[in-house]
């Protein structure tokens, strides 16, 4: 059977962005790490160390892991004065890293 | 007085297309299908470089929107239960089936239609067309370039295979070592990386496709890209084809000169190449009326 090549573009298009709209109208979408599928801020829920991301701020890792700020700072020799609302990427030095937070936090969690 | 208009009859030479008609045609509505998702990933890419990642405000990354970045994480995703490699969230997923569903039914048209890097080759190939057609001295210099270069065209059909390579590697990487081997290289990456004054290999890489673009039509969709080898293997089930009349075509081989995938459109009579990314440049090109159409059947086998 022919096809007008007009056709073709309009069920391409009707296919590939439906398909997509309709994801996003069922939640099935998420843009960002820091959000979740509703599209509110992706905050961590302390259930594993795996979820924490450099982009999340001390403060948060503080208070979904239950562990002191200072406690944090103290470990990997940070200026106690460090705000709460410091990004974990912003800190990464030869003392600190995210991958050395969750392994640190992880033993902690064990003790 | 009237005038009867008269379809042309199968294997006459169709009417030339006049005013509005000749631009309302299906190669108007693919470019501008092209230019609107380039425009819009740019937008994408413009607003998040911009606002920046320190900030309460959140903006996607236009690598959110990039299927191949689902295709490296698919195994992780199912390994793991549902976790990602870095770059990659939800999103990537959701366009990855998004584009394996429209290979899957319209061919590699993805690709054809709406691939802003297969839109940036043709448009630096038609760019080197319109330089070539006015400037004698360019002409000139590719036509003997193209002539020089004439004893590597039978690496073509080898080189082809090249983008199976770079699939496996791509996919196996990020499954093997966790993060996406293929970024550092990527040429759709660099180009977004340069809003951000990274410069990655991916570049290098950026540039040479550019240049041979000058050249050869979409040589990293040709030669290199792993989507469009993943694309091109689900289309080969897709119901659309080609099919060349061999009793209305002439063999004036304007449909394979068209086509930006190089493929002998002329020669073959049924075209489902896992190359073609139905663009249908060369129906639109074809001079005879029926003699190569788009057509909606089931077709096993075909070049």
């Amino acid at each position: 059977m022919k096809v007008n090549p007009f056709i073709f573009g309009v069920l391409i298009l009707v296919l590939f962005f439906g398909l997509i709209g309709g994801a996003k109208a069922a939640g099935i979408w998420s843009v960002s790490g820091k959000l979740t599928s509703t599209g509110e801020k992706a905050l961590p829920t302390g259930k594993s160390v795996d979820e924490i991301k450099g982009w999340m701020t001390l403060g948060d890792v503080s208070t979904a892991y239950n562990v002191p700020l200072a406690e944090i700072l103290a470990a990997f020799e940070l200026p106690a004065d460090t705000p709460a609302t410091t990004q974990l990427k912003s800190l990464e030095t030869e003392t600190f890293s995210v991958s050395g937070l969750r392994t640190w936090l992880a033993q902690r969690l064990d003790q | 007085m009237t005038t009867a208009i008269h379809a042309p009859s199968f294997g006459q030479v169709k009417p030339r297309r006049k005013g509005l008609a000749a631009l309302l045609t299906h190669h108007t509505f693919r470019r501008l299908t092209q230019l609107g998702v380039f425009l819009f990933i740019a937008a994408i890419a413009i607003r998040h470089t911009l606002v920046g990642e320190g900030g309460s405000t959140i903006t996607a990354s236009w690598e959110a929107y990039c299927p191949m970045g689902g295709l490296e994480t698919l195994y992780k995703y199912i390994t793991s239960g549902g976790k990602y490699v870095a770059h990659v969230h939800l999103s990537n997923l959701v366009v990855l089936v998004a584009t394996l569903a429209v290979s899957l039914v319209a061919r590699n048209a993805f690709c054809g239609w709406l691939c802003p890097l297969g839109f940036i080759q043709e448009m630096v190939s038609r760019f080197s067309a319109f330089v070539q057609k006015r400037v004698p001295g360019v002409r000139g210099a590719v036509k003997t370039l193209k002539k020089r270069g004439a004893k590597l065209a039978v690496l073509d059909r080898y080189l082809r295979f090249l983008k199976y390579a770079v699939l496996v590697w791509s996919v196996g990487g990020a499954a093997a070592y966790g993060f996406m081997v293929f970024r550092d290289v990527d040429p759709w990456a660099a180009l977004w990386g340069l809003l951000e004054l990274s410069v990655s290999a991916g570049l290098v890489v950026l540039v040479i496709v550019l240049v041979a673009s000058l050249f050869v039509e979409r040589p990293w969709c040709r030669y290199a890209c792993p989507l469009g080898a993943a694309t091109g293997i689900v289309s080969k089930l897709s119901p659309f084809y080609l099919k060349r009349e061999s009793d209305a075509c002439k063999n004036c081989a304007i449909c394979t000169k068209a086509c930006p995938m190089g493929l002998p459109v002329h020669t073959a009579t049924t075209i489902k190449s896992v190359d073609c990314v139905g663009c249908l440049e060369c129906v639109d090109e074809c001079p005879r009326e029926g003699a190569l159409e788009l057509k909606l059947g089931v077709p096993v086998f075909g070049k």
